[in-house]
């Protein structure tokens, strides 16, 4: 099965997102706005909250979210006061964020006794707890959930190992440890550790954190008479559309969707290759280690939690800032508008002014849908060929490393890890000097970007039409 | 053994609601129960976009699937 097996909790996001596209296009998004909860969540649809109204109430934070409001500090503002301020004028600091109303507080209990409890004289656990929360019951130790915060102190002192650690989906899918609980139990991201890589997002099975997106900021300049919107295509957009959808008609559907000009982000890749392969040839001299700087949950990873490697990042530009900049010294009217499997890519464009918007494959889908252009039935296409190999291989993860391989003119050792929490190990090791190599790719999606928590398809059949695209094997 | 036809909608907004997790679904499908169905892919089918991802099975459309749902359809009427 494909990593990415859609949910409800999926399903309900992406009609949120045609519905609200839909009165986008038809001009009626003000006057309409808040009425959506009622239309889409009616007594008859599934539900999964107590009643039908905490089920608007969650769906209307949703909303803001996907208008493009980070939820919390927008709290007091009506959806028709946030639909009305378009184009929105303060840039958003936070890519992902917590629904507040709509996380669970996950009834899961962090910390059970299990039978392994021998109701010994030491008491460890009731000693170890700051909070008076475990008490003796039956011959058994017994958390009283509702004053436990939480903490693992009773755990680690329990002889037995009797108490056990249960994680909420939640913070398991976190492999920084930036998702805890706050004193209502509810999650809190730690903004300090989190990269924005989506993984939780993807994890909570009530879909109480999401992000915060552009689509409809974008719609508006795509509906709009006069639009100037360019859209950088992430090098792992092959397939995401549709297998059967090629490059070219992709290429032609987006112009025909509105976007002015399509350009494959793989074309800023090549640039950022040989950059870096300049960069990397300069630290082989000097025996030192490079790391890659073009995955930005990695880069942000490296930078917050190994400050002290922070020094051997590249300071290459990604390819989608390299990109960016070129479309906008082609014409600075242009409005840039990324395309990609990727939610740390909204965090690394808040403080990029060459990229104007980000957007994940299904908000583009969307979009399509929302405008009635069903790609499986357009036969016209227009000719995309802006990179060669060296960029389009970046989608997945070696391809870097390849590409450096390739360009580098001496011989380097190098290693490719992908996946955050692999990669935190891997960093271990350079911090203790441990490793025998002068380069390191770190992905922070298992597979590389084609493996990202947007990815609308497989990615072993995504990495083969790249491999066919590219000319690479 | 008469043949099952199978054909999936990988149209847009069916794409959008999974169409691809559907027809992964089938390559994953018992060797036995594979072979006797053959499939097709569809630009559309029906015009009930909104209750995608759609299929049609043996001349039949089922709406809103998700691969679940498709193996219980193939399960019960595989001829």
């Amino acid at each position: 099965m494909s990593n990415n097996t859609i949910s409800e909790v999926v399903k309900l996001k992406r009609k949120l997102y045609l519905e609200l596209l839909r009165l986008v296009k038809s001009g009626d998004l003000i006057k309409e706005i808040s009425n959506l909860s009622e239309k889409m969540i009616t007594k008859d649809t599934p539900r999964y909250r107590c009643c039908e109204f905490k089920e608007r109430a969650i769906f209307d934070e949703r909303i803001k979210a996907v208008l493009g409001f980070n939820i919390a500090e927008n709290k007091d503002q009506s959806l028709e006061e946030l639909a009305a301020s378009f184009p929105r004028q303060q840039k958003n600091r936070n890519v992902v964020e917590v629904i507040d109303t709509a996380c669970d507080s996950c009834p899961i209990d962090k910390y059970i006794v299990t039978d392994a409890c021998r109701n010994c004289v030491a008491h460890k656990c009731v000693n170890a707890c700051p909070v008076n929360a475990i008490v003796i019951i039956q011959n058994k130790a017994y958390i009283d959930q509702d004053k436990c915060i939480e903490c693992g102190k009773c755990a680690q002192a329990c002889s037995y190992n009797a108490i056990l650690e249960n994680q909420r989906p939640c913070s398991r899918a976190c492999e920084l440890d930036a998702i805890s609980s706050d004193s209502n139990r509810q999650a809190k991201i730690d903004r300090d550790k989190c990269v924005s890589c989506g993984s939780c997002i993807a994890a909570c099975p009530f879909g109480a954190i999401t992000e915060i997106s552009d689509l409809i900021e974008v719609a508006i300049n795509l509906f709009a008479e006069e639009s100037k919107l360019a859209a950088l295509l992430a090098p792992s957009f092959l397939g995401q559309l549709g297998y059967q959808q090629s490059a070219d008609k992709v290429n032609y559907a987006l112009k025909k969707l509105g976007f002015e000009r399509v350009r494959e982000v793989a074309a800023g890749a090549e640039i950022t290759a040989a950059a870096e392969a300049e960069e990397l040839e300069e630290k082989i001299e000097l025996n030192e280690t490079l790391v890659s700087s073009c995955c930005p949950a990695f880069k942000s990873m490296v930078e917050n939690d190994f400050e002290e490697l922070s020094d051997l990042v590249s300071a290459t530009q990604s390819p989608m800032a390299v990109t960016a900049e070129e479309i906008k010294k082609e014409d600075d009217e242009l409005k840039t508008v990324f395309i990609g499997p990727c939610t740390a890519k909204k965090e690394e464009a808040l403080s990029d002014q060459n990229v104007d918007y980000v957007l994940t494959f299904e908000e583009l889908i969307s979009l399509f849908a929302a405008s009635s252009i069903n790609l499986a039935q357009i036969d016209k296409e227009e000719k995309l060929e802006d990179a060669g190999a060296l960029g389009r291989q970046f989608a997945y993860a070696g391809g870097l490393q390849k590409s450096l391989q390739e360009l580098a003119a001496v011989d380097f050792d190098s290693k490719q890890v992908d996946g955050l929490g692999r990669l935190k190990k891997e960093l271990y090791l350079i911090k203790a000097d441990k490793n025998n190599y002068n380069f390191l790719e770190g992905m922070a999606c298992v597979g590389g970007c084609i493996g990202g928590p947007s990815a609308m398809i497989n990615q072993k059949k995504a990495k083969k039409l790249i491999q066919e695209f590219a000319g690479a094997h | 053994m008469s043949k099952n036809t199978l054909k999936i909608c990988i149209g847009t907004p069916c794409h959008l609601m999974g169409a691809a997790d559907l027809l992964e679904a089938v390559e994953n499908l018992d060797y036995n129960l594979r072979k006797k169905i053959e499939l097709k892919t569809s630009h559309c089918i029906d015009n009930c976009c909104d209750k995608a991802p759609v299929a049609e099975f043996n001349g039949k459309v089922y709406q809103d699937l998700n691969p679940e749902k498709l193996y219980e359809i193939i399960n019960k009427n595989i001829r």
